[in-house]
This record gives structure tokens, sequence and C-alpha cells, in this order.
């Protein structure tokens, strides 16, 4: 390494530790007053938080419940419309021109996250779980596009060419050849997104669109921390739930 | 680059083109597919320009190389594939094809020997009976010229030549044939035609029985 470029390397070390500094004294990190006072509220809250209240656990296992009704209907509406999306999405499929368009929408899509969409949907159909559901399945609809074809770009092209040879039309091509060749990787990233989703749409019922959030921002913002506590948990436990079942069904998928 | 190339192909002729890698054997299949246009000069296929652009010409038939197989398919889904210039969108979409072409489908595995796989999966076959598969993917075609890229060059010597003797068959029914390889010898015991290229020009081209060995390695060579 020439004498030169260590320099370089010596400058670009001690600007970005001094820019380090400068932000994390405007955010107040540096600030020792602030940090005793939130040290001691922290200390307060986790007191509060124990022993969690086993009497509201029926309402948060129902509120658990349309979450995952949410994340799961909000899924599979979302694979629904990622595919033709996908297949419009992807340059061998539909062509570099319509990929171009298409993935500008994805991008478009997925720049908005879900609690954006649920707000859009609160407005759209009025406060309630249809709108959580709605705002879920326009995200993965975004995310699941982009992902799908990125696989089906990934399809070996003399297998897209020998289908296309005989005489097959694009939707014909896109059924019969890309849709087999990439269902194995359109399944795991469905159940990726149903994962993703399931933790997503817990927060959904911050703006009324449903499911656990709703209990946890109530119970929040009422100092209920014990309540608080409980539904925090049953929402731990439901995710990690949701995360073994997925995993398992992968594995039965990709030892097939 | 394919210059001056003068080609014409009787009905039931199997026309061997041959030559070194890059001697645009490859080539001048690709473009009689209409996969790839020429940029300058006529090509008739049956009569026409072949189509580059829109749906390919389902009476060509092209195998690929590497098959082009759907390897998650079934054999039968492979085939079925053959049918879908016949084929509506909705039956498409359904994956569900028209029950005369179940039929086809069945009698084309039968005639060449895979029948019994055709619910298995292509990815558990081995290498002479995907070609089978392939071979049976362009039959549903029922084409006209059937065309294959390299077509038996990855298989031992006893299945290669298991599948241009039923090549040899499939041209007796009326259809031209004309596979790319780099077997000469295989070449001149099968194909009617020899036709040799070397850097993009016709260095050979006559019937298997009466062509010249010594020209053949001076164009290997």
């Amino acid at each position: 390494m020439t004498s030169r470029l260590r320099a370089r390397r010596r400058v670009l070390l001690v600007v970005t530790a001094l820019a380090f500094i400068a932000v994390l004294a405007h955010l107040g990190l540096l600030d020792a007053g602030q940090l005793a006072f939130g040290a001691r509220n922290v200390a307060i809250f986790t007191r509060d938080l124990f022993p969690p209240d086993p009497t509201v656990i029926g309402r948060v296992g129902i509120a658990i419940l349309e979450t995952i009704e949410i994340a799961f209907a909000g899924t599979l509406l979302g694979c629904v419309a990622a595919l033709p999306l996908a297949i419009a999405s992807s340059e061998v499929a539909a062509g570099p021109g319509s990929a171009r368009v298409m993935r500008a929408v994805l991008a478009f899509i997925r720049t908005i996250p879900a609690l954006l969409w649920a707000v859009v949907f609160v407005v759209a159909v009025g406060l309630g779980a249809a709108a959580g559901t709605l705002g879920v399945a326009v995200y993965s609809a975004g995310y699941l596009g982009k992902l799908y074809a990125d696989a089906m770009d990934g399809v070996d092209p003399e297998v897209i060419e020998a289908v296309r040879a005989t005489g097959a039309s694009r939707v014909q091509v896109a059924r019969l050849a890309i849709i087999p060749e990439t269902m194995h990787a359109l399944l795991t990233q469905l159940l990726f997104v149903f994962e993703y989703n399931v933790r997503a749409s817990s927060i959904l019922g911050f703006v009324g669109a449903g499911g656990i959030g709703f209990y946890l921002l109530g119970y929040l913002q009422s100092l209920q921390y014990d309540r608080l506590m409980t539904a925090v948990l049953a929402t731990f436990v439901a995710v990690m739930l949701i995360d073994a079942l997925s995993a398992r069904l992968y594995r039965w998928l990709t030892d097939a | 680059m394919l210059v001056d190339v003068d080609l014409q192909a009787r009905a039931g002729e199997i026309v061997m083109i041959a030559g070194r890698s890059g001697g645009g054997k490859t080539t001048l299949l690709r473009a009689i597919k209409g996969i790839l246009q020429p940029q300058r000069g006529h090509l008739s296929v049956l009569g026409a320009p072949p189509r580059v652009d829109g749906r390919a010409d389902p009476r060509i038939g092209f195998i690929p190389q590497q098959l082009g197989l759907v390897r998650a398919e079934t054999v039968l889904a492979n085939t079925l594939t053959g049918a879908c210039s016949r084929t509506g969108l909705l039956r498409s979409l359904l994956g569900r094809f028209a029950p005369e072409e179940y039929e086809r489908a069945h009698a084309i595995l039968d005639q060449l020997g895979i029948g019994e796989y055709a619910q298995l999966p292509v990815r558990m076959l081995s290498g002479g009976q995907r070609q089978r598969v392939a071979i049976a993917r362009s039959l549903m075609q029922q084409p006209s010229i059937l065309l294959a890229d390299e077509f038996v060059s990855q298989l031992d010597l006893v299945t290669a030549r298991e599948i241009l003797e039923v090549t040899r068959a499939i041209a007796r029914r009326g259809v031209t044939v004309l596979m790319t390889t780099h077997e000469v010898e295989m070449a001149r015991e099968f194909a009617d035609r020899i036709v040799m290229l070397q850097d993009g020009r016709v260095a050979v081209d006559a019937p298997a029985t009466d062509v010249d060995v010594a020209r053949i390695r001076e164009v290997l060579r």
C-alpha cells in the first residue's frame, strides 16, 4: 500500500469519527443529564412491565389471531397480484421495454410501507382489519413482484427459447416454462414474506387498521405497562410459532 | 457469421451440419428457426422467410443443445408444450390441454419408448431419455422440419446411435432433419447429406456416402 493511500484512509477514519460524534451530540446521546433521566425512566418502565397482566389474554389472543389473518390474507392477495406484475416486470418473460416500466411501478409500490398503505385504505374503506389486509396486500404485491421477477429473470434462457420455439405465446411461455422453473423460489419467497407480514401487521393497529397494534398502542398510551407486556409476550410467542411452522414448511418443500 | 451459405433440403432428408466449434453451425440453425435475423441475403424456410417477431412457426421444431426442457415438470407436461400453438389462452393458463392432445402425446411417448415415464419429472431421467422427451415435444408440433443442435454430443455411443435411429424413423415420415454435430463419423453413417461449415462458409456439401474424407480432415484441422 502506498503512503498516499494510507494517508487518505487515515483522513477518512478521522472525518468519519468526528462526524459520528457530531451526530450523536445532535441526537442528544452525549447529554449526560438527559441520559441519566432516560435511564431512570427505563427502570420505572421495566419495573411496571412485571408481572404481566393475565386478565387481558383473551382479547389479546383474539387480536393476535386477527393480526395473523391480516398477514395471511394480505400475503395471498399480494401473491395473486404479484404473479402477473412479475411476469410483466421480467425481461425474459415480457421483454426489456415492459420490464423497465413495470419495475418502476413495483419500486413505487415498495417505497410506501405497509403501514402507510393501511392509512390509505383506512381512508378508503374505513377503520378495521379490511384496511390492514389491503395495505399488506398492496405492499406484498410490490415486494413479491420484485422477488418473483428477479427469480424469473434467472431462468435458463435456453428453456424459454425452446418453449417459445414450439409456437407458444408469451403468456404460454410464462405459464408452462417460467412459472414451473421458478416454482420453488416463488413458494419460499411467499413464506418469507408471510413471516415478514406477521411482524409488520402487528403495528397496523397504530393507524386503526386492525390487529394487536391497537392494544399495543392503547396500553402504551394509557401507561398500562403490565398489560402491554402481556400483549408483547403473546405477540412474541405467536411470531415464534409462525417462524417454526414456516421453517418446517420450507424444509418440507425443499426436501421434496 | 455466415457468408454465402446456400443450402436446400428435401422433405425427409437428414442433413448433418458439421464443422469445428465457432464455424457457424448453431448460428445457421438459429437463423433457420428465426431466432436470429440475417443482416443481409435471403433465407426461405418452407417457402417464406422465418418469423422473427411474434410467435414462432410451429412447423419448425427446434431442439437446443441443452434440450431446453422444464426440469421440474413431468415428461407428459413437457411433451404437451409442443401443442401450444393449437391451444387457447384459457386452457394454457389452466395447464389443461384438449383430450386429443393428451392422446397424441401418449402415442408419441409410446413410439419413443418412454411412455412409462410420462408422469415422472424430467430431472429424474437419464440423458438419453431426456433427449427423447425433447424429440417428443418437437413431434407434438407436427413439424415439417426438425432442427437439432449438437443433439447427441453429450451421449454415450450406444445411446447416441439409438437416438439417431429414432431421428431416422422421423425423417422417413417426411420430416426434414437438420442436425449440427462435430461427430463426423456418425454423420457419415446416419445422414443423407453432410454440410461442413468453415469460418461461416460452406466448405463441403455432399451426399454422406460420397463425402471426401481427406477434405473433411482438412476442414477439421
